[in-house]
C-alpha cells in the first residue's frame, strides 16, 4: 500500500456532506406538499446559504487544496485537461482536476442562486409572484442535474485512477502517487 | 455509503409519497365553477391583495397578502369560494 497524504481538510469535508444532506433534504421537502415540509424547507434552505458562505470563505482563506486558486484553473489549462479526458490520458490530480473544479464553483454558484431566490419568494415583496416561484424551481433543478454530472464525474475519475473519491471525502486521505 | 442508500430510499419515498398539494376539493367540472377574477374580487373587499391564484387539487389556491399584510397561501372551493382548511382532504365546499 502506498503512502496516503492529507488532501482535504475537516472543514472542507464537513461542509461538503453537510451540503450533501442540505441538498438532498431541500429536494425531499420541497416534493412533500405539507406545513411542515414547507418550513423545513425554509430553514434547510438558510442553513445551505450558510453554510456555502463559510466554504467560501474557506475558499480564500483555507488549506492549500480548499483554496479556490488551488483548485480553479484558466480557460487553457482546463480545456486541454478536458481533451486529455477525452483520449483517455488524463493526469491525475490530488486535489480537484480543472473540470472538478470548475464543478464545484458551478455547484456553489447554482445552490447559491436557488437558495437567494427562494428567501425571495417569501418576502413580502415577491410573495406569491409567478416568476420568482418559477425561476426558483428552475435553480433548482438545474443544481440537481449538476449534482447528477458531478456523481457521475466522481464515479469516473474513481476507476480511472483506481482510488474511492468518495471515500476520500470522508477520510480527507489520499493516496500520495 | 449507507447514508447514499438512505438517502435514495428516503428520497423515492418522498416522491411516492407526493401528495396533491395542502388541500384537495370535491369541486366536480368547470362548468359550475366561480370564475378566478370573483375569487380575486371577494378577497379584495376583505383587503387582500391577491398575488396569484392556481388550481390546486380541484381547489383554488390563493397566494396573498391578508388584510393584516401578513403572507398567505390559502385554500378556497371554487363552486362556493369557501375557505378549505389546509390539509383537508376531498372538500365539498
Amino acid at each position: 500500500m502506498s503512502a496516503e497524504v492529507r488532501v482535504w481538510d475537516p472543514l472542507v469535508r464537513v461542509a461538503h456532506w453537510t451540503l450533501v444532506t442540505g441538498i438532498v433534504a431541500s429536494w425531499i421537502t420541497g416534493e412533500l406538499e405539507s406545513e411542515r415540509a414547507r418550513h423545513a424547507h425554509e430553514w434547510i434552505g438558510y442553513a445551505v446559504l450558510a453554510v456555502i458562505a463559510l466554504r467560501m470563505v474557506w475558499g480564500w482563506t483555507g488549506t492549500h487544496y480548499a483554496r479556490f486558486s488551488e483548485f480553479v484553473r484558466g480557460p487553457a489549462h482546463t480545456f486541454a485537461y478536458a481533451r486529455s479526458v477525452a483520449a483517455l490520458s488524463e493526469p491525475r490530480y490530488l486535489g480537484h482536476n480543472p473540470l472538478g473544479g470548475w464543478m464545484v464553483v458551478a455547484l456553489l454558484a447554482m445552490a447559491t442562486a436557488a437558495g437567494l431566490s427562494g428567501w425571495l419568494s417569501v418576502t413580502d415583496r415577491f410573495w406569491g409572484v409567478k416568476w420568482v416561484q418559477e425561476l426558483h424551481e428552475a435553480l433548482a433543478n438545474t443544481l440537481y442535474a449538476l449534482v447528477g454530472l458531478h456523481v457521475a464525474g466522481v464515479i469516473y475519475t474513481s476507476v480511472r485512477h483506481r482510488e474511492n473519491l468518495v471515500r476520500a471525502m470522508f477520510t480527507g486521505r489520499k493516496r500520495a502517487t | 455509503m449507507k447514508s447514499i442508500y438512505f438517502f435514495a430510499a428516503a428520497a423515492l419515498f418522498a416522491i411516492n409519497a407526493q401528495a396533491t398539494g395542502l388541500a384537495t376539493c370535491e369541486s366536480g367540472n368547470r362548468d359550475g365553477w366561480q370564475t378566478e377574477e370573483k375569487l380575486t374580487a371577494v378577497l379584495k373587499e376583505k383587503g387582500w391583495q391577491v398575488r396569484r391564484i392556481k388550481e390546486d387539487g380541484g381547489c383554488y389556491e390563493v397566494y396573498a397578502l391578508n388584510e393584516k399584510g401578513e403572507r398567505v397561501e390559502a385554500y378556497f372551493h371554487p363552486r362556493t369560494l369557501a375557505p378549505v382548511p389546509t390539509g383537508a382532504k376531498g372538500h365539498k365546499g
